[in-house]
């Protein structure tokens, strides 16, 4: 035992100290930070008035009212705060492209310095608004869904109004029939409302979906690489002169195991503590709490958290095995490719499945892969953080996964067993059959 | 009678269709330095790893210390430096002697003591905190020897062990052979260079194409191979002594090295006659001098010349 050990703490230590770990660990919570972070310092940015120029082309008095509803606009809720919209009309009945050229000119579209008092954008409304529903906007700001969306809709509500006053409804019955509706998501589980809102469980999906299946790749593929440099260095013999394959083999998964879910840790940590946190960190690049709270950040609960270094570990022992297997059959990296090829499409098909579970998180296809083996360590925590799992289905996932992992390892034991020590030519799969088969 | 480190009892080894060991059977006693001889490819390493339990005979079994263990459950008592060299590039020397010693059961403290005490004894503490990979392929061997040697084993095995050194380096790791055998341990260790085994060794096998050839203490077997032998050295006219030792009265059989050669006088041909005659031919003589047949001439002898190794020196690696 205290063998396996050494390899064990071996494989975690060379594994930590190298550049590449370090690197790889840091680079991810910065980058979760700047995700965080870096959004909200943009949507600050967005809190100051937006000056529009309105060509108004209407003989009907559209481009009043147009004028009228975006002055109403606040850019929050109470009545006193900064007018969202700073608006400009324009009467140009008769000579609407000219105007709208020479105010375009004034926008931030132009060459040079933009003025403090430029446009931020022109919007043309012709005569026949009403009839086609059409109207125009240039500005320097058409890429900002949010903005553009929020014009829009104020748009589309004028529009609306005046088409149903054109023809004879109440101007009241108008206001009350187009009183704004939204829809609020809060994820339930266990009859309980959890507090995270459906855009967030979504994102976190996603992102969990894809750490895990980089995970598994990864460290499957590094499993397999070490196991083709110990048979190239030679250092195999040494090794195989004092350790039982069984325990070399142990060793290397548990030890580059360990060292991915150290990894994983680090990451899973850094959601957590970023999500708790967001207030303090709120603070520290000088943003209100409101601005980050607004966030759809993914937010990890404890227990998703666990759940998924669960499967993690679980799925990375799983496919480990069957890499430390393939690598012991070769001699260089290239050769490995051919069987690791199976092997990574066993991953895909499960990150596949991840897909299904987010479309459908209590569809058939889902909910079935979530209790196969070398499917249920991706879509398993995917489901976990969409949709409430009895405890009864999620002990029967990783029941069915601890025999498929006693199986593959007892498998990839006897593969390894040979294959440590054979040189030259790659095994046909017979040859590999006869060595699983072999005393 | 204390039990034999190593008994190898009628193994047999093949791999697809050709036969690496043939009925094999030897005993190492205990105590002393045991050289295992023979040509490239005669089966030497891989006798060994049947010894180290890494490969498994096909027929007949290994039995080390009398015990009932394989090698490898016995492995805390075996050291082991295999043929090919390997060690892992980017750990640091220090901590690659504490993992094997780790390896072979030996609690961590310790092997930090004892791989510092190795890299000490092998002038190499200077290279402790280096990577592996920094180091030239002498040290590199030197670490890997320290790695098996660290936990004090009473059997060591070296396969091809001063292949690839320098005389200092070999001269080095042969003093740590012999102290090891001075202490009453056994090191068992092969090589195709005769001279090292013959002023090492104690007893040898030499073994051919899988089969035993020679066995025995170094003496018996150059006894046993009788004849008489005279060693020259030729300063001068070199291609007349050739003349001289063709004739099939006077020589029997000639190991011709070009400035030195090893003769074996015919049946009842006399010593003196043939220093006569290379004097009156006007042969240039360094040295002339009636021997014990060398273990090169037995074993040229007894394996044929096609499958001996030039053997220039220690350095001759496989």
């Amino acid at each position: 035992m205290s063998k396996t050990f050494a390899v064990i703490r071996r494989e975690l230590v060379e594994r930590v100290r190298t550049k590449s770990f370090v690197i790889s660990t840091m680079l991810v919570p910065v980058f979760m930070v700047i995700m965080a972070v870096v959004p909200a310092l943009m949507m600050s940015g967005s809190s100051r008035s937006m000056r529009i120029g309105v060509v108004d082309g209407t003989s009907t008095g559209v481009g009043a009212k147009i004028e009228q509803t975006l002055n109403t606009q606040r850019l929050s809720e109470d009545s006193g705060a900064t007018p969202r919209y700073i608006v400009t009309r324009v009467a140009a009945s008769d000579r609407t492209d000219a105007v709208r050229d020479s105010l375009v000119k004034h926008t931030g579209l132009g060459k040079g310095g933009k003025a403090a008092d430029a446009l931020d954008g022109v919007l043309v409304v012709r005569d026949d608004v009403l009839h086609t529903g059409k109207l125009e906007y240039l500005g320097s700001n058409v890429g900002s869904f949010e903005a553009m969306g929020r014009l829009e809709g104020s748009l589309r509500q004028v529009i609306t109004g005046t088409r149903f006053e054109a023809d004879g409804i109440d101007p009241a019955v108008v206001a009350r029939a187009m009183a704004p509706v939204s829809v609020s998501t809060t994820k339930v589980s266990d009859g309980e409302a959890t507090g995270e809102s459906g855009g967030a469980s979504f994102i976190i999906a996603y992102l969990m979906g894809f750490i895990l299946y980089f995970g598994v790749f990864m460290y499957g593929q590094q499993t397999m690489t070490s196991v083709v440099e110990e048979k190239t260095s030679r250092i195999m013999e040494v090794l195989a002169s004092s350790l039982t394959p069984f325990q070399m083999l142990l060793g290397k998964v548990l030890g580059v195991g360990m060292t991915g879910l150290l990894q994983m840790g680090i990451w899973g940590g850094t959601v957590f503590l970023v999500t708790s946190q967001r207030a303090r960190l709120a603070g520290l690049f000088g943003l209100s709490p409101d601005a980050i709270q607004s966030l759809p950040i993914p937010s990890m609960a404890p227990d998703l958290l666990v759940v998924f270094l669960v499967y993690f570990a679980l799925g990375f022992l799983l496919y480990g095995a069957l890499f430390a297997a393939i690598g012991s059959m070769c001699n260089t990296v290239q050769e490995t490719q051919q069987y690791a090829s199976a092997v990574m499409m066993l991953i895909v098909f499960g990150f596949f499945g991840v897909f299904a579970m987010i479309n459908d998180p209590t569809g058939g296809l889902g909910v079935t892969m979530s209790f196969i083996p070398f499917f249920s360590p991706f879509v398993m925590p995917v489901r976990w953080s969409l949709a409430a799992v009895p405890p009864l289905e999620l002990a029967l996932s990783l029941g069915l996964m601890l025999i498929a992992l006693m199986g593959t390892t007892w498998l990839a034991g006897r593969i390894y067993r040979t294959g440590i020590l054979m040189y030259g030519k790659k095994p046909t799969w017979g040859e590999v059959w006869r060595w699983v088969r072999a005393g | 009678m204390p039990h034999p480190a190593v008994r190898v009892e009628h193994v047999t080894k093949r791999f697809s269709g050709h036969t690496a060991v043939h009925d094999l059977t030897m005993e190492v006693q205990a105590g002393g330095i045991f050289g295992l001889l023979g040509p490239n490819g005669a089966g030497k390493s891989t006798t060994i790893r049947m010894i180290m339990d890494i490969i498994e005979p096909d027929e007949g079994k290994v039995v080390l210390f009398g015990a009932t263990g394989s090698g490898r459950q016995l492995s805390e008592r075996v050291g082991y430096l295999p043929e090919e060299r390997g060690l892992y590039k980017k750990m640091k020397v220090l901590d690659h002697l504490i993992f094997l010693a780790e390896t072979k059961g030996i609690r961590r403290a310790d092997a930090r003591k004892r791989a510092t005490a190795w890299l000490d004894r092998l002038g190499i503490s200077d290279w402790a905190q280096k990577k592996v990979e920094d180091l030239s392929k002498g040290m590199q061997q030197k670490v890997q020897f320290a790695g098996a040697l660290l936990h004090d084993p009473e059997l060591v095995i070296l396969d091809e062990p001063f292949s690839g050194l320098d005389p200092i380096n070999s001269q080095v790791m042969r003093d740590v052979v012999v102290d090891i055998a001075k202490s009453g341990r056994t090191v068992l260790f092969s090589t195709h260079i005769m001279e090292q085994a013959e002023r090492m060794c104690d007893r040898i096998v030499i073994i051919a194409r899988g089969k035993t050839v020679v066995d025995g203490t170094v003496a018996d077997v150059k006894r046993d191979f009788g004849g008489r032998h005279v060693a020259l050295s030729f300063t001068h006219d070199t291609e007349k002594a050739g003349r001289v030792l063709a004739d099939r009265h006077l020589v029997a059989k000639v190991d011709d090295y070009g400035a030195t050669a090893e003769v074996e006088m015919a049946t009842g041909a006399d010593p003196e006659d043939l220093l006569t005659r290379l004097v009156r031919e006007g042969v240039g003589l360094k040295r002339f001098e009636v021997v014990e047949p060398s273990l090169q001439s037995i074993f040229i002898a007894k394996v044929g010349d096609a499958a001996i190794a030039p053997a220039t020196g220690d350095e001759v690696g496989p």
